[in-house]
């Protein structure tokens, strides 16, 4: 009887139906990762570290992360949290450049922790405000580099500068590398300079008390204010904080003071590859240590620590190691 | 079963539907990422940012016409196996075979006019030895001196009996250029005495001029105060390292730094000297300027003529004419020099 067959079977139509549910059933599911693949929601704010000596690894690190936020539409704003002395001018030149280009899409503001002079100075300039703590170091506006001197005439290269024995080039190249760094601190912000050019060009650093009033910093505040101050600025009202590190592990590679310049040393127990001279820096000197004070520490770590010198092998070789790579 | 193709094509629809629905939904909210355009930094492309790094070109000439002089120059070399000394370094000398390079554009004038220069070294074995009783005493410093018109140093922590010689060298008529650094006088005993012997002063700290400046802040620009022979032809001087030097005398042959210049211990503008000159003795605060790359700079090469020619318009009749500097004793291949002022 066809009585019975609507009572075993579905029909047609309520089949459709099932499986129609069953595929927004499973859509439903699915919908909210493919929602959030394509557009996450535009509530945070990133905190950009720029942390530790400024260098090649640091500035693929900070421009490569602000790449991905101007992309990244749920961002709404950017804190760079920054603790560095400078480092390598190029360097310094692609965090500038990576922020002056953030700064045009949304709010970017500096942070400084204890210390943002001479080439974190540079990075952190085109932000829309810069917070400091009362006694965080900035400023430092300058080259370091030692006074050329002449060489004794090298005989082989194919041509007279190809050696560059010349000092009135060298210093005069000192001098371009110097203006280039002021000149783009002055079209930053000369409007906040409370001094000329040839005040700013002395490199002094400031403490954030003093910066605050000498237009090198514009608020007193810590990293949270900063976030705040941020999130309100680009009304983002309620906010999630998304941390980015940047850099090597911590402190890697570190600079180095030693007679004759600043190296860098690419590694906790350097060889001859891992030291490289930095003829010309924007840092903040004080701020490097001296590569005496270093071998001295780790002079008196092998002597007093016993067990730490037996896991270590021969006694001073660190030491030694260390010395013959900042030799070299 | 002809109702399962109908049934797996509603499934696909629907659940494309929904997904696709999902996703377009997300791309049509978000805001595309365009590359955005670069962004042009004036700062970076303004043509006077590049520093001129022509060299220049140094002539130095005299105009002196005095005979042939004895010009006799301490560059500050320590006695053999000694420490390495810093008024060496300071003056950008190598080793001990390069001791008279960085003065060459003063040597070659001297020489290429006649003139005779010599380089003195302290001998340590010498110098240690002990003065005999009796005699009287001598230096080698002295022995040279006696037979030389005009001295050049470079070096400050003088013995006292070497200072006396030096003195009476003076009081003879001799002309003494004296070129020192910024803060000489901390790291090197005796400065102040031979500044009193020669009766001029030095300041500490180095000049700068953030304003105005050759390359460097600390390579200022020194202009002549007046008319005198020394600043002749010297619109310009650069002193790579200048610290303010003084002399009671007062005169117009003096350079003083241009407008703009501050020193570094006051931050404060100067306008102090970095050359006078007190009848037989010049000073200077530096001793940079006589390198061969700084004779290129500014009117450098015609200071240093000036110079050479100050050196050999001496007063001074030396030796055996009854020089007062104790016993000369000309030395093989060093004839006695006759020169007068010319």
């Amino acid at each position: 009887m066809s009585a019975d067959k609507p009572s075993t079977a579905l029909t047609s139509r309520q089949q459709v139906a099932v499986v129609v549910l069953a595929a927004a059933l499973v859509g439903a599911v699915l919908a909210p990762s493919v929602y959030a693949a394509t557009n996450e929601p535009s509530d945070t704010v990133a905190v950009v570290e720029i942390e530790g000596p400024v260098n090649t690894a640091l500035a693929d690190d900070v421009e490569s992360e602000l790449a991905d936020i101007r992309a990244n539409e749920s961002v709404g704003a950017v804190v760079l949290k920054l603790d560095t002395p400078g480092g390598a001018p190029v360097a310094s030149e692609r965090m500038y450049k990576a922020v002056q280009r953030t700064s045009e899409d949304m709010t970017v503001i500096a942070s400084v922790q204890s210390i943002s002079a001479s080439g974190g100075y540079y990075a952190m300039a085109p932000a829309d405000e810069i917070y400091v703590l009362p006694t965080s170091t900035v400023g430092s506006i300058g080259l370091n580099a030692p006074a050329p001197r002449a060489s004794s005439t090298a005989l082989g290269p194919s041509g007279p500068d190809k050696a560059g024995s010349n000092p009135t080039q060298a210093w005069a190249e000192q001098q371009t590398l110097a203006d280039t760094f002021i000149n783009a601190m002055m079209a930053e912000r000369s409007d906040e300079f409370e001094m000329p050019r040839e005040e700013v060009a002395k490199a002094d650093t400031y403490l954030g008390t003093e910066a605050v009033q000498n237009g090198f910093a514009d608020e007193i505040g810590s990293l949270n204010e900063a976030i705040h101050a941020a999130a309100t600025e680009e009304e983002l009202g309620e906010y999630t904080v998304d941390t980015r590190e940047t850099g090597q592990e911590f402190g890697i590679p570190f600079l180095v003071r030693t007679d004759t310049g600043i190296v860098a040393i690419h590694a906790n127990d350097p060889g001859y590859a891992d030291v490289k001279p930095m003829p010309s820096t924007y840092v903040y000197t004080p701020a490097v240590p001296h590569v005496d004070t270093i071998e001295r520490f780790s002079e008196t770590d092998v002597r007093t620590g016993g067990a730490a010198s037996t896991e270590r092998g021969t006694p001073g070789n660190e030491t030694a190691r260390l010395s013959g790579g900042v030799g070299a | 079963m002809t109702r399962v193709a109908p049934l797996a094509a509603a499934f696909v629809v629907t659940l494309a539907a929904v997904t696709g629905g999902a996703a377009v939904a997300g791309y049509v909210t978000a805001d595309g990422a365009a590359p955005a355009p670069a962004i042009q930094n004036d700062h970076y492309q303004n043509p006077d940012l590049i520093a001129n790094d022509t060299p220049g070109q140094a002539t130095v000439e005299m105009d002196a016409s005095a005979g042939s002089q004895t010009v006799l120059v301490d560059p500050g070399v320590e006695p053999a196996t000694a420490r390495p000394v810093l008024p060496f370094s300071l003056i950008g000398l190598g080793g001990g075979g390069v001791a008279d390079r960085d003065i060459r554009p003063l040597a070659n004038a001297l020489i290429e006019n006649g003139h005779e220069v010599g380089v003195y070294v302290p001998d340590p074995d010498q110098q240690r030895r002990p003065a005999r009783p009796g005699a009287e005493e001598t230096t080698q410093l002295g022995e040279r001196l006696a037979e030389a018109d005009a001295f050049v140093t470079f070096r400050t922590d003088y013995e006292p009996d070497e200072l006396d010689a030096i003195e009476s060298f003076v009081e003879s008529g001799g002309h003494v250029v004296l070129a020192t650094e910024p803060d000489a006088a901390y790291s090197q005993p005796g400065a102040a005495s031979l500044d009193a012997t020669l009766d001029v002063t030095t300041e500490s700290g180095y000049v700068y001029n953030m304003e105005e400046n050759d390359l460097n802040y600390q390579r200022v620009y020194a202009e002549a105060t007046g008319d005198a022979s020394l600043t002749e032809g010297v619109d310009r001087a650069v002193f790579p390292s200048a610290t303010p030097v003084g002399t009671p005398a007062g005169g117009a042959d003096v350079l003083r730094p241009i407008e703009g210049s501050e020193l570094s211990t006051t931050r404060a503008p100067t306008d102090a000297p970095l050359l006078v000159r007190n009848d037989e003795v010049v000073m200077i605060g530096d001793s940079d300027f006589l390198s061969p790359d700084n004779a290129r700079r500014a009117d450098n090469d015609a200071l240093i003529g000036n110079l050479a020619d100050f050196l050999v318009t001496n007063d001074r009749t030396p030796p055996g004419d009854g020089g007062s500097t104790g016993p000369t004793q000309p030395g093989p291949g060093q004839p006695p020099t006759n020169g007068t002022a010319g």
